[in-house]
């Protein structure tokens, strides 16, 4: 046979190979992308999905999807009265105790093969939990006040109730919450990964040894590193859905036949959609492809586009705040007086008009929370006395001369030195509403005469270097993030701001980077910031607060930081295949991905 | 030894020498990138309700797999892994190997990229010779006006508008993943993986063909005033002939370039992967640097340093084949 004619040969034998491998295998349609009213597409805000990585929830990028086949005991309702408060998830019940907390297993939980979710289970996910640094004393070496998931012993009380004990000596507040937190795992997947002697190693961590418990920490950590890459080879779930199969476009999960609930389970199958920004998500939306779709931070236009493509908008409280902080002990932003100028100079309404306006809504007033939750906490007196600094150059003006500064006679300011004063307001790369708004606030500042640069730093990584090692005078922060409120003020009166924990007691140092004195004096009485924070984590919520309201002058009146707006989660759903979603308004669901809806009852078939 | 495989031999070892270099340059480059693999997630875990203590706890579980071994030592360590061909646990995947991770994301920058550089070598080939054998007609003058204009129009652009076009518009088109079937070897499967190929190639192809239509343009105007070619048309030769001895001659400085393009196609085109959500190693790469993904950093730069430094001994090989005068 001559050469053209092998080549023929073999390019034909390739074809037919092909031809009848393809009408051989059966075809399995993943992506319903709208055509069918059983399969719910979604994206996970928190998981862009990479084909290669593992359905393992304790690895740094898993491929499990929390309230779909990922299940806690319960669920968190973000509620800021009552951080204890959750739905129930593989817990249909739990009571708190003085030692610890009694749970009362799901009657029907199943995993889906078929098996009974058991107590031996529950002391997997406890030991794993541990070996993650979501437990135990590895997680409260930080600040043992603060207080992690101490769990001494997991017991069988029978009928379906379990009891975690609370290392004696050990009162966590939030014992409750974080128990119900935890990722329940299969006792079979996991039960291999985790050593025998786990429990020896764990009671060791808690004993009065600390050397011994050192070691034992250490040696939690090495086999917790094993147990994050491992692999299962396949997925197990208690949850309403279990992965059928991950595809580097998507994961697909099929309804889970041995849910506890499974009459309330509408969809067949969930479509997780993979995406790398903003813009593909949107994207999606634009195509009615999404059945919900998580927060993005958008611009109006595309608000509209979305809204245009029939989705219908949600919103909810979210416990986060964009604010600018300063690194005191940078001049002249080391003068109280200074900083209230710049809150006066800055208008909130505009530059969050510009920066998040659809995402956001302009912060109230300076006190450390968000003010959905700041409400929760104060009287009506003290919030009004609370200076919400509006914009008036005047006032700002004022300030300024009182703190020796000079304006010249083209209207720029100049330091009490003589100096002109210039300021770089630093953002990150990525974050598109913090670079909009640094442009509108560094326009606001340059017209009232002082020359402000809007400064971007290539990633967050960098960014948080440069800000620990005190590069950036004056930049972008994430503040009020709660909803419990030590979390919150943490942020501001926490390690970045020089406080730590030495032997349970809390000091001052200049470790941080906000470099804020160790006390205020705040309406003739002295208000110790980081000590009261510390407070915060061990006082019930019912008790916190005249805390609260001395925290919240104090940072109102100080301003650390200047906060800008307040975030609100808006999420996004289409009425097209399925009806019965959350509304606006039902902030412990939205707090939870759709999987938890599906758990209550939302989301059917249209 | 022959001397091809003198020749070949040789190369090896030069370019045993070039990835050894570029191994060691980028293993200290991407350990000098501000910031650590941890700092992105603790913020995230700050984000997600956890307290400093449990997320600095977190992370060191999570991210132990960052060496704090002194620098050399590392590098010792990394490069006697390399030689048994191990490139490493990633962190931002908690210790899963890198070469899982990258060869799971590979196929789908192969497909794409290949697929358009195959497409636009062959179409901006075939439209460059056109253009200038028929430079001074109308139609050549517009083919090189339609090389200039898309060579200059950025990928964002492109990449948007057939978005835009042929699938926000029109519905034509899928975005976003690789396919709506399971994958298998079937057709619906393979067809949806080519369905949801088409608008990354066809941007990649648009892109690529401007630049290879304006070299071949050129390169056939510089053969057509060789001497060879008068000598070979007053000898009689029918246009098909002289049409054979212009493009063997012209495409040769092209064949460098294509070989040197199969190697780059390694790195993905991060925008056109970005924009259609095409989940390739030019996406894992952006991820890997984002979240200061050492190992996976050093993985996914030393695969295009490998298959750009294969490339160029192929292309240097395969040379020495079709151009008789490199073999003097």
């Amino acid at each position: 046979m001559s050469r053209p004619k092998t080549l023929v040969a073999a390019v034909a034998a390739a074809v037919a190979l092909t031809a009848s491998s393809a009408c051989s295998g059966s075809a399995k349609k993943i992506n319903g992308g709208g055509s069918d009213g059983n399969v719910y597409t979604s994206i996970d805000a928190n998981n862009p999905i990479t084909a290669g990585a593992p359905m393992n929830p304790f690895n740094a990028s898993p491929n499990t999807f929390l309230g779909y086949d990922q299940m806690q005991l319960g669920f968190d309702k973000k509620n800021p009265a009552d951080p204890n408060d959750f739905f129930p998830g593989l817990a249909a019940s739990w009571t708190a105790t003085d030692t610890g907390l009694t749970v009362q297993l799901q009657p029907n939980a199943k995993w889906s093969d078929g098996t009974p979710v058991t107590l031996a289970d529950i002391k997997t996910s406890v030991a794993v939990a541990y070996t993650q640094g979501l437990a135990g004393p590895s997680a409260a070496t930080a600040n043992p006040s603060a207080g992690s998931l101490e769990v001494s012993g997991v017991k069988d009380l029978g009928g379906g109730k379990i009891e975690f004990d609370e290392q004696p000596g050990v009162k966590n507040l939030y014992f409750t919450r974080l128990a119900l937190s935890l990722t329940i795992v299969s006792d079979k997947v996991y039960g291999s990964q985790v050593p025998a002697d786990v429990w020896t190693t764990i009671a060791a961590a808690q004993g009065p040894d600390a050397n011994a418990a050192k070691a034992a920490i250490t040696k939690l950590t090495t086999e917790g590193k094993a147990l994050a890459a491992f692999a299962p080879a396949k997925d197990v779930s208690a949850g309403p859905f279990v992965i059928d199969h991950i595809d580097p476009g998507s994961a697909v999960m099929n309804r889970n036949p041995y849910f506890y609930d499974v009459k309330k389970i509408a969809p067949k199958q969930v479509v997780v959609r993979h995406f790398t920004g903003n813009e593909q998500i949107w994207s999606y939306m634009k195509a009615g492809e999404l059945d919900s779709a998580p927060f993005t931070a958008m611009p109006t236009n595309v608000l509209n586009q979305v809204l245009g493509a029939g989705y219908t908008r949600m919103d909810s409280v979210s416990f986060v705040g964009a604010s600018i902080a300063f690194n005191e002990k940078v001049a002249p932003f080391d003068k109280t007086a200074v900083r209230q100028a710049l809150a006066y100079v800055i208008d909130r309404d505009a530059v969050t008009k510009v920066g998040e306006p659809v995402g956001g809504v302009p912060n109230a007033a300076t006190t450390g929370l968000i003010k959905a939750q700041s409400d929760t906490f104060l009287s009506a007196d003290q919030s009004a006395a609370l200076n919400p600094y509006k914009p008036d150059p005047a006032k700002a003006g004022a300030l300024l001369q009182g703190a020796g500064f000079k304006k010249d006679s083209s209207g720029q300011w100049h330091l009490p030195d003589g100096s002109a004063w210039k300021i770089t307001l630093q953002a990150v790369n990525g974050f598109s509403d913090w670079i909009s708004a640094s442009a509108v606030i560094a326009n606001e500042l340059t017209g009232f005469g002082i020359p402000t640069t809007a400064a971007v730093t290539t990633d967050f990584a960098t960014y948080k270097k440069e800000m620990g090692a005190g590069k950036y005078a004056f930049g972008w922060w994430l503040v009020a993030l709660g909803p419990q409120t030590d979390k919150a003020y943490n942020r501001l009166y926490g390690s970045d701001d020089g406080f730590v924990y030495t032997n349970g007691q809390i000091t001052h140092n200049d470790s941080g980077w906000e470099h804020t004195p160790e006390t205020y004096a705040v309406n003739g009485q002295t208000v110790a910031t980081g000590p009261l924070t510390a407070q915060l984590s061990v006082t019930p919520v019912a008790d916190q607060k005249p805390i609260i309201a001395q925290l919240a002058a104090a940072t109102n009146q100080e301003l650390p930081v200047i906060q800008i707006w307040d975030y609100t989660r808006v999420q996004f759903t289409l009425n097209k295949r399925f009806t019965n979603f959350p509304k606006t308004g039902d902030e412990a669901l939205l707090a939870n991905p759709p999987g938890v809806w599906m758990m209550q009852g939302y989301v059917q078939n249209k | 030894m022959t001397g091809f495989g003198r020749r070949l031999a040789g190369k090896l070892a030069m370019g045993l020498v070039m990835v050894w270099a570029v191994a060691t340059f980028t293993f200290f480059l991407v350990r000098a990138l501000p910031g650590n693999p941890g700092d992105v997630q603790y913020e995230n875990y700050i984000l997600m309700g956890m307290s400093p203590g449990q997320a600095q706890a977190r992370v060191n579980a999570v991210y132990g797999f960052t060496s704090h071994e002194p620098l050399p030592r590392q590098y010792g360590g990394y490069l006697w892994q390399l030689a048994q061909g191990n490139l490493g646990q990633s962190t931002s995947y908690s210790g899963v190997p890198v070469a899982h991770i990258i060869g799971s994301a590979l196929p789908w920058t192969v497909i794409p990229v290949l697929s358009g550089l195959i497409v636009s070598f062959l179409i901006g080939v075939a439209a460059g010779v056109v253009a200038a054998v028929k430079r001074s007609s109308r139609w050549g003058g517009l083919l090189s006006l339609s090389g200039s204009v898309v060579a200059g129009v950025p990928t964002f652009v492109v990449a948007l508008l057939l978005l835009l076009v042929f699938h926000t518009e029109w519905h034509l088109l899928p975005f976003g993943g690789t396919s709506d079937y399971e994958a298998g070897w079937n057709a619906p499967y393979v067809g949806s993986v080519i369905e949801h190929a088409v608008l990354p190639v066809c941007t990649y192809a648009l892109l690529s063909y401007g630049g290879w239509l304006l070299a071949m343009k050129s390169s056939v105007i510089s053969v057509l005033g060789d001497d060879f070619i008068l000598a070979a048309e007053l000898r009689g030769i029918t246009p098909v002939t002289r049409a054979r001895y212009i493009g063997r001659n012209a495409i040769l400085p092209l064949f460098t370039v294509l070989a040197l393009s199969f190697g780059l196609m390694f790195g993905g085109s991060i925008f056109i992967e970005n924009t259609f959500d095409y989940p390739g190693l030019g996406s894992l790469l952006l991820k890997a640097i984002g979240t200061r993904d050492y190992t996976l950093m050093s993985g996914a730069f030393l695969l295009i340093t490998v298959a750009v430094i294969a490339a160029n001994i192929l292309a240097d090989l395969c040379y020495t084949l079709i151009d008789p005068r490199v073999r003097r």
